[in-house]
């Protein structure tokens, strides 16, 4: 029964975004579905590693730059096809992720937080230097450009994402992962190759975050290389897993709605800048007192209007 | 001869925790492993699990050497183990916890639903059979431990290491954890126990260890071991 209910509920939603081009024709929707469907992609693709696994990368926008570099490299300089663009992002951030990854998970603990946080200052550093210049699109490109492909592609990135993670959490590979996160001398014990898993996580997570780089680098009109590795590429997406609701399914996605939508309201009316300063307080609140997340708040709420049972959704 | 240890040493700087132990245990024994606090036994469960590595010696399982494997190996080459201060999945729900032992460890089942079914059957027969879907983490101690043996058995163990099950018990909690390792002998696989409840481990043990400062210093019947002067020793002094 409520498995037909998620199912139709999620259809006719998936059936909405796919409208929503033909609905809004204003450029600022449109950005704004697009950019929280970047987001969903960005914050559920760390959620596997950080959320699941129990992993923490706090350089998410290594491999989100990563991935739209190569991506910008592949589709505008070597001009090859944008599909095999945006899979060479992908690949892109999944080799930085193994490079950094075999070291940083031979030891347990802060060395993989410190690990990912020096590799994307490392990268921003050194790209900010040797591609100092903006990479701006051809005229020819922005002569002809629209946002409805860019929207599209981003939707279909973030339903495959969204879609990994249901059935990761679903399977075999979840409940290894979760062990990870829970207990690695437990989940040894129980036959779980922590190192390996803790690597596929990792690669899984990065590639996911490597097409999104290359959504981006199909839809920004121009950018500086460094840029793309600037930390509010990780901490947006660490603020929206959180805020959302940390190893849940529906957690980034709500979670990203509710940030994009914020994001935008406080730029209206903050001086610029300000916003960070607002999302910093909100994260500091939502780890405090509301450590599920808005889920667990909508958890709450169903629970006492309906009085139902006590569902786990892990 | 399921499980032969031999020559095992291992020292923590200066300090041998292990010294050239010799052990062998035979498939569908009942082994207890008693002595003083920090004379080791914990850390010969660590050296057989693969969670140390030895500095010397071998441990052979099945004929077979697995001294210095990972312990994900050794679980997967059929030996389960249990921790002293236990280690469920807080945050998962019993049934997750199982699942993870059954879909990883040695004859691991990849279908889900297979699993879910097998795993059913091991909740009931440690006693978990109501509680499937609830979190761990709202759990009392009686139950996690009960979780982390549930979670041992289905790795499908032919031998299982017991670090202080009894531990923290009520006698009457004792009674139905006494029953559950005998249950768990009966259906054939091997057993090594620590334990400091001696009532518990005379009842339960076909025979008896007794380490003192990584040693063994005594073997036999727990009728034999209980009058060896050694041991009286060990445990009150001269």
């Amino acid at each position: 029964m409520s498995n037909w209910k998620h199912l139709s509920v999620s259809g006719g939603i998936i059936v909405l975004l796919i409208l929503v081009p033909l609905i809004f024709t204003r450029t600022d929707i449109l950005t704004f579905f697009f950019l929280t469907l970047l987001y969903i992609t960005l914050s559920q693709s760390w959620n596997i590693l950080g959320g699941y696994t129990g992993q923490i990368n706090l350089g998410h926008a290594a491999f989100f730059g990563a991935g739209a570099l190569a991506a910008r490299y592949i589709w505008l300089h070597f001009g090859l096809p944008l599909p095999l663009a945006i899979l060479g992002g992908g690949l892109a951030a999944t080799i930085f992720a193994m490079i950094i990854g075999f070291p940083a998970f031979r030891l347990r603990g802060i060395y993989f937080v410190i690990g990912t946080l020096v590799l994307a200052e490392i990268l921003r550093l050194v790209f900010y230097t040797i591609l100092p210049r903006a990479d701006v699109m051809p005229m020819r490109l922005l002569g002809a450009y629209s946002l409805i492909p860019r929207y599209y592609l981003s939707l279909l990135i973030a339903l495959l994402t969204v879609a990994a993670v249901y059935w990761i959490s679903r399977s075999r590979l979840g409940l290894g992962l979760m062990s990870i996160r829970e207990d690695e001398d437990a989940a040894e014990a129980s036959g779980v190759d922590t190192q390996r898993y803790k690597l596929l996580a990792f690669a899984i997570s990065t590639f996911l975050t490597g097409l999104a780089g290359g959504i981006y680098a199909y839809y920004s009109a121009a950018f500086r290389a460094g840029g793309l590795f600037e930390p509010v590429w990780t901490f947006d997406a660490v603020i929206i897993v959180f805020v959302g609701g940390v190893g849940t399914i529906l957690g980034p996605v709500i979670g990203s709605v509710f940030f994009v939508l914020l994001k935008q309201f406080l730029s209206l009316y903050l001086p610029g800048g300000i916003h960070v300063a607002v999302f910093g307080v909100l994260f500091i609140i939502v780890v405090l007192f509301l450590p599920g997340g808005l889920v667990e708040l909508i958890t709450r709420f169903r629970k006492r209007t309906s009085g139902g049972s006590i569902q786990i959704d892990s | 001869m399921i499980l032969e240890v031999k020559n095992l040493l291992k020292a923590f700087g200066g300090l041998v925790a292990i010294r050239d132990l010799n052990l062998a245990v035979n498939e569908g024994e009942i082994v207890g492993l008693i002595g003083p606090n920090g004379s080791g036994k914990t850390t010969l469960f660590n050296l057989i699990s693969g969670v140390l590595k030895p500095d010397k010696g071998e441990i052979r399982f099945n004929e077979i050497d697995i001294t210095g494997l990972k312990p994900h190996k050794v679980c997967q080459g059929g030996i389960a183990r249990t921790f002293q201060l236990t280690k469920p999945f807080m945050q998962m729900t019993t049934l997750q916890n199982v699942m993870i032992g059954r879909t990883y460890g040695s004859e691991p089942v990849r279908s889900m639903r297979q699993a879910e079914g097998e795993c059913e059957r091991i909740l009931e027969f440690v006693g978990l059979g109501g509680k499937r879907l609830s979190l761990v983490a709202t759990f009392g101690l009686v139950d996690r431990k009960r979780v982390e043996i549930a979670r041992a058995l289905a790795t499908k163990p032919r031998l299982l290491l017991l670090d202080e099950t009894m531990a923290g018990l009520n006698p009457s909690e004792m009674e139905d954890a006494l029953r559950l390792v005998k249950a768990i002998g009966d259906s054939g696989i091997t057993l090594i126990v620590v334990e400091h409840v001696m009532k518990v481990i005379l009842d339960i043990s076909s025979r008896l260890m007794v380490l003192n400062y990584g040693e063994i210093i005594a073997e036999g019947t727990p009728q034999e071991v209980v009058r060896d002067e050694k041991v009286v020793e060990a445990y009150l002094g001269e």
